[in-house]
């Protein structure tokens, strides 16, 4: 039973994930954390450090992550096919039938929209994390070092998260 | 050749890190210029409806040129190629993660991970904004997404949908 309803649950995250990448996030803590309470707030927010540092759509890291720690390796892999079946499904069709589409004004206007609503989705899964993983003296340095690192100094994020796990072994809080 | 199609996915499934938006370049390097496959026309097509379907851009643009090749079984070994490195090394990382989690080491480390997944997030958002076509007339729309989603646990799939239709109305006018 948990199977199917994990199954069902990351096919519903496959299917509303616009975007790719932080915008799928916030679809992921609403079903995860929110309505199934398969995973705390703040190991959300590991597996999110862990999908960035390893290779692979986040989606597909959290699917498999989340799946094996619920349901074991069975599960994780189940996980990871419900997250792809919608792009498998919807992708195919596209493909035969997209160079039509694409000219239609609705489809346009769809995108357009679509683009600007992936940026409110990003925004609310950064407020959702926040309180959470931003929580003391040290996090606010840590976060703001990291933030102009990667944004002024373009360091990448593969980087930045290795030099924050150096950072926290040796003046981590416990 | 199906093999060659794994093995070419599987090779960039297994060194990008980080996302989709590093895996593009390199996947468009490999079938547009070293293997040929695709034209680049052709490819940029495809990556434009990649972004445009739901779920992962790299599994999406992956289907297209499985299937672009090499038809059903082509769009098969991609997607396998794609998938494999991350499923794997995820359900490795998963199994050790159990086995250490609980120690103060790893709450160290994730002492300053977490913080550092914020930023990882703020940062993008900024770029997205800028490309999306924001504005002071539209902002508006991206706030109460936020504000909805974010502060009063709304699911996305509601405010997804109401987009949706949205839009359909607004192009229907």
């Amino acid at each position: 039973m948990i199977y199917l309803n994990m199954i069902f649950t990351f096919f519903k995250i496959g299917l509303f994930s616009f975007g790719g990448g932080y915008a799928i996030l916030a679809m992921i803590q609403q079903e995860v954390v929110i309505k199934n309470a398969w995973l705390t707030e703040a190991e959300f927010v590991q597996i999110v450090a862990i999908s960035q540092m390893t290779p692979g759509p986040i989606a597909i890291n959290a699917a498999t992550f989340i799946g094996y720690q619920k349901a074991g390796i069975l599960g994780g892999l189940l996980c990871t096919l419900g997250v792809i079946l919608p792009s498998l499904i919807i992708m195919l069709l596209i493909t035969v039938s997209y160079l039509k589409l694409r000219k239609q004004r609705w489809f346009q206007m769809v995108f357009k929209r679509l683009r600007l609503l992936s940026v409110g989705l990003i925004a609310a899964a950064l407020i959702m994390v926040l309180g959470h993983a931003v929580e003391n003296a040290f996090a606010v340095i840590v976060f703001a070092a990291c933030f102009i690192a990667t944004w002024r100094f373009k360091l990448n994020p593969f980087t930045m998260l290795i030099i924050s796990a150096v950072v926290g072994m040796i003046f981590g809080t416990a | 050749m199906l093999f060659k199609i794994f093995f070419s996915f599987l090779k960039i499934g297994a060194f990008t890190i980080g996302g989709a938006y590093a895996m593009i370049p390199l996947i468009k390097k490999e079938v547009c210029e070293k293997q040929a496959w695709i034209t680049e026309e052709d490819f940029l097509d495809g990556l434009a409806a990649a972004q445009s379907c739901p779920g992962p851009i790299a599994v999406n643009i992956s289907i297209y040129t499985g299937f672009h090749v090499k038809g059903y079984p082509g769009l098969l070994m991609a997607v396998l190629g794609t998938i494999l490195p991350s499923t794997i090394s995820i359900l490795l990382i998963a199994m050790l993660f159990h086995r250490y989690a609980d120690q103060v080491r790893c709450a160290r480390l994730f002492s300053a991970l977490r913080p550092a997944v914020v930023a990882l997030i703020a940062v993008p958002l900024i770029d997205m904004a800028r490309k999306s076509g924001l504005n002071q007339k539209n902002a508006w729309f991206p706030f109460t997404i936020a504000l909805l989603v974010g502060a009063l646990t709304v699911s996305p799939v509601y405010v997804i949908l109401a987009t949706i239709a949205f839009a359909v109305w607004e192009a229907r006018r």
